[in-house]
């Protein structure tokens, strides 16, 4: 079994659980059709913003270089990150010369990549996540199971309890309008206070230098209202040529991410103000190398919207803990592989190539074609199972002989009169939470023979 | 070799087949009756909408909206109902509390009810950190789509800017949709 098979064992094993998961991922999917269908250009927009990221990745050295001198005119410190290691390294020295010790930072899936936090917090700087779904994680001292709604497995109950035990809430209120309201108050006094900010990056302009940050909460601009530093992380990949292809991206970000029109703030950052002083961490971390994969080098127009997770229908039963790698989902499958095989492949029996997660990413990603590439690699990298690979040259054998096909299947009609502990058994992973299909009483083989099949 | 040079390096040697820019071959969703486009919008995004009227006074509007606001923060010239200027204060810590914040939108998108809004007062802090927020804005300033509004041409004339769509809002929990995460628990623009 693979790696996500056994995680996922714990997730399914309650049943009104993962149908309530699976039920509130398919509402966002829901959701992101009825803006996709608002849009009569929706599928002439999704091709173009697919050919504007494949052009960019074409020229990344020249559009990051062209955003680098912008911001530097601007009056934006830009810095450059070989790996995570030489990120957080950068991060920390900042902060240590502004002898910060407090910091509240929005989402991003680069600082996760990273494990900034923990980097953080082992130098005495305390990192406070802004967004209500991570700030929930954190406070359950768990990862995010999303990279969009991080706490989309979690229980209105269950973050009623974190609350009365981390904020003083009232016993038993699990009302979310009521938990949302003392996390806001809880939350504004690190705002308030805190001595560093920190975001994310969506888009950088390279022609203007500016960068932008999409949230619903207004939690990215709250945390850099007070704060004397603000420091903007991004992955190499974030950059855009200027505002004409920005415009593509904003305008399916926040359709395929949440199924709305767009985020209630799409932040627009420039210039430092009065005062503030403003860095841009560039981060390559392996990005480079996926720009040599010829067969995966799609991966670079991801712009982490999240809606091939959303839409994917292993995903939504298996929840986002099933995974190995930090990002779940069709996006996740894909990064893990790139980033290490051996740690990650365990991620690629959880895809049916139904190939939804491909007709919905706003770049027009090849998702489920690139995990169907990667498996057929798994055999070369001495990653294939044992057991598929033996049972796949017991098929081979097969096939290739018509008679023995043939009787194999009149034999496998003897299955139906197998008692059940034969057929459904430990030993046979394929029988464990399916069954068999009733077999029909003719094969059509028989059928073609007897003239019994009518055009 | 430093990073950033390692990092244009190895992008250099790994570079892909160049590929074109592509150029647009559709034409974007476009509305008939822009106001009215505007006010629809403006309510999925939670957003109130007014008109200001030939002869009525913003401030009697403003007030009508928000009977109970005690401190109004505004640095905008003829809002008089303001109790406060906002760029008179030393720290923007001193905005918390603030009820109602007045501003001056520059033009709004009909595809999503965006209003961009550039940094006009001392701190920014102030279109967030207020319970509810109004924005101005000029009802004939209005462009059908994301193209149009980044094709203005003085777009780019900002240090900070936002597209603000409604109030602010989260689902975090249970996907349940809530008003008020971080910032205004309240949006009504006003369009003059």
């Amino acid at each position: 079994m693979s790696s996500h098979a056994k995680a996922a064992e714990k997730f399914i094993a309650d049943r009104e659980r993962t149908a309530w998961h699976d039920q509130a991922l398919y509402f966002v999917r829901e959701k992101r059709d009825r803006m996709a269908q608002g849009v009569p250009e929706w599928e002439a927009l999704r091709e173009m913003a697919s050919r504007m990221k494949r052009h960019t990745i074409s020229r990344l050295g020249y559009y990051l270089e062209m955003f680098e001198r912008h911001a530097t005119a601007n009056g934006v410190h830009v810095h450059w990150a070989k790996d995570a290691e030489e990120h957080n390294r950068i991060v920390y020295e900042i902060i240590q010369k502004h002898g910060g010790k407090r910091l509240v930072k929005s989402k991003s899936m680069l600082a996760e990549e990273c494990g900034l936090t923990p980097y953080l917090e082992a130098r005495g700087v305390e990192a406070v996540e802004s967004d209500l779904g991570e700030r929930i994680m954190q406070l359950m001292g768990t990862p995010p199971s999303h990279i969009v709604l991080p706490a989309i497995h979690v229980k209105r109950e269950e973050v009623g309890k974190v609350f009365e035990r981390e904020l003083n809430t009232e016993l038993d209120n699990s009302d979310p309008t009521y938990l949302t309201h003392a996390a806001r108050k809880s939350l504004r006094q690190n705002f308030l206070h805190a001595d560093i900010a920190m975001t994310g990056v969506n888009f950088a302009v390279a022609s203007s230098g500016a960068f932008v940050v999409c949230t619903n909460e207004g939690n990215a601009d709250m945390g850099t209202s007070f704060p004397k530093v603000h420091i903007a992380i991004m992955g190499l990949e974030k950059v855009v040529p200027d505002y004409d292809a920005l415009a593509l991206y904003v305008r399916l970000l926040a359709r395929s991410a949440t199924g709305q029109p767009s985020t209630t703030y799409t932040s627009h950052y420039k210039k430092p103000v009065e005062g503030q002083e403003m860095h841009i961490v560039i981060v390559d971390n392996g990005r480079s190398d996926i720009l040599a994969n010829a067969a995966h080098v799609n991966m670079l127009k991801c712009l982490r919207c999240g809606s091939c997770i959303n839409t994917c229908p292993v995903y939504r039963r298996t929840g986002g803990y099933s995974y190995s790698y930090f990002i779940p989902g069709p996006v996740g499958i894909n990064l893990g592989m790139l980033k290490s095989p051996e740690k990650y492949a365990g991620n690629l029996s959880a895809c049916t190539l139904c190939h939804s997660c491909s007709n919905v990413c706003p770049a027009k990603i090849d998702l489920a074609e690139q995990i169907y590439r990667w498996r057929q690699d798994l055999d070369g990298m001495h990653l294939a199972s044992k057991e598929k690979k033996f049972i796949d040259k017991g098929l081979k054998f097969v096939m290739e002989r018509p008679s023995l096909f043939y009787a194999a299947i009149k034999a496998g009609r003897t299955a139906e009169h197998m008692p059940r502990f034969v057929l459904y058994n430990r030993l046979d992973a394929w029988g464990i939470g399916r069954e068999l299909p009733d077999f029909a009483p003719e094969t059509f083989n028989a059928l073609w023979k007897k003239g019994k099949v009518k055009e | 070799m430093s990073s950033r040079d390692d990092i244009l390096a190895r992008l250099q040697a790994h570079a892909i087949t160049p590929e074109k820019r592509p150029e647009m071959d559709f034409k974007p969703l476009a509305f008939d009756n822009p106001v009215e486009q505007f006010e629809r919008i403006l309510k999925v995004a939670g957003a109130n909408s007014l008109r200001l009227e030939p002869g009525q006074d913003v401030n009697d509007l403003i007030r009508t909206a928000y009977p109970e606001a005690r401190t109004i923060a505004s640095n905008l010239p003829g809002i008089t109902c303001a109790t406060v200027n906002p760029d008179l204060l030393d720290d923007p810590r001193a905005l918390d509390g603030t009820d109602v914040a007045v501003i001056r939108g520059e033009f709004g998108v009909l595809e999503n009810g965006m209003v961009w809004v550039k940094q006009q007062t001392r701190y920014k802090a102030l279109f967030f950190i207020s319970e509810a927020l109004v924005i101005l804005l000029d009802r004939r300033a209005l462009v059908n789509n994301m193209h149009e509004a980044y094709a203005r041409p003085d777009f780019d004339d900002f240090g900070y800017g936002c597209f603000i769509a409604g109030p602010s809002k989260t689902a975090d929990i249970e996907q349940a949709l809530v008003i008020g995460a971080h910032g205004a628990r309240a949006v009504t623009v006003i369009l003059e």
